[in-house]
């Protein structure tokens, strides 16, 4: 232990030897403002693209609590990430859906597209919380299984619509509509 | 040296019919929503895990494309033909003999069911073919 103290006390008297203080602050202020830079540079950018979410889908996983998040692009409804649940869980107290409706979305951060499953949450009153409306590739009533305006809790014990998820299926082999 | 060489030859033949077939991308898009990813279905839906019940009874094959989630799925003859030998196969355990083509798939889509439900019980009433 004596040996442990006499060898820190050597490194100390030896650093206030040669380094002033000043050049210590120097040094560490360097690091300071460097390392809150560096997410500023192309290359930690750039990094960030190959991120991965809960899932397993590449790129950021932006704010599941917007409309605009790249997941929500055909949803309709009230996003379960504002109503105690996340765009890939109910909330609790709900169920999921075992019917859905199916669209495809193209993820940003890879220019591929996704499958999306659009699984509601019934069981309990309606959210009411973050409200979105995209319909992006969605189809008229009559082609019922790409359609939004369905209470698709049809298939749930509880029919009451609660909020609505985005949970990716796997990637899509092409955009809608098929060609 | 010959077990490479075969390997690669393999692998370049297999890939393009890979990247190919639109079957379960169809299937995941058109049919899981309400018949889900195992075909299970739900209480309001039908399963297709019952397939093999009708597949050998007269009337099922023509069944199986007129019924309204197939003739009408947004795709074209010859990709619901293909879909439809892949789901048979999938569900019945085997392909359709003869497989589906998109000329036949085109004729049963011109003739769609007036009350599906009903025609089912009949063809499950049938006497095997």
């Amino acid at each position: 232990m004596s040996q442990l103290d006499r060898w820190f006390e050597g490194m100390t008297r030896q650093s206030a030897r040669r380094v002033s203080r000043r050049n210590w602050l120097s040094r560490f202020g360097g690091v300071l403002v460097g390392g809150a830079a560096l997410p500023l540079l192309p290359v930690a950018r750039a990094a960030e693209k190959h991120t991965v979410g809960e899932d397993g889908v590449k790129g950021r996983e932006g704010d599941p609590s917007r409309c605009e998040y790249w997941r929500h692009c055909a949803i309709d409804g009230f996003l379960c990430s504002c109503c105690g649940g996340s765009h890939t869980a109910c909330p609790p107290g709900t169920e999921m859906s075992p019917v859905t409706w199916i669209g495809t979305c193209r993820n940003p951060a890879d220019g591929k597209d996704y499958i999306i499953s659009y699984n509601d949450c019934c069981g309990k009153t309606f959210c009411g919380r973050c409200m979105c409306n995209r319909n992006e590739g969605e189809r008229p009533l009559y082609h019922w299984y790409r359609n939004n305006d369905i209470n698709w809790c049809g298939g749930a014990q509880a029919q009451t619509y609660s909020c609505s998820t985005a949970v990716v299926v796997k990637t899509a082999k092409e955009a809608q509509p098929e060609k | 040296m010959k077990l490479a060489l075969g390997t690669a030859a393999f692998l370049l033949m297999a890939h393009p019919a890979a990247a190919d077939s639109y079957e379960e991308h169809d299937y995941t898009l058109n049919c899981s929503g309400c018949h889900r990813s195992d075909g299970s279905g739900s209480r309001v839906v039908p399963s297709l895990q019952a397939m093999p019940e009708l597949s050998a009874k007269a009337g099922a094959r023509e069944y199986w494309v007129q019924v309204p989630g197939a003739a009408q799925a947004p795709l074209s003859n010859a990709r619901l033909a293909a879909l439809m030998n892949w789901l048979v196969e999938r569900f019945v355990g085997k392909r359709p003999e003869p497989g589906y083509t998109a000329q036949e798939v085109g004729r049963l889509r011109s003739n769609p069911l007036r009350d599906p439900i009903t025609r089912r019980t009949e063809i499950r009433r049938a006497t095997p073919h």
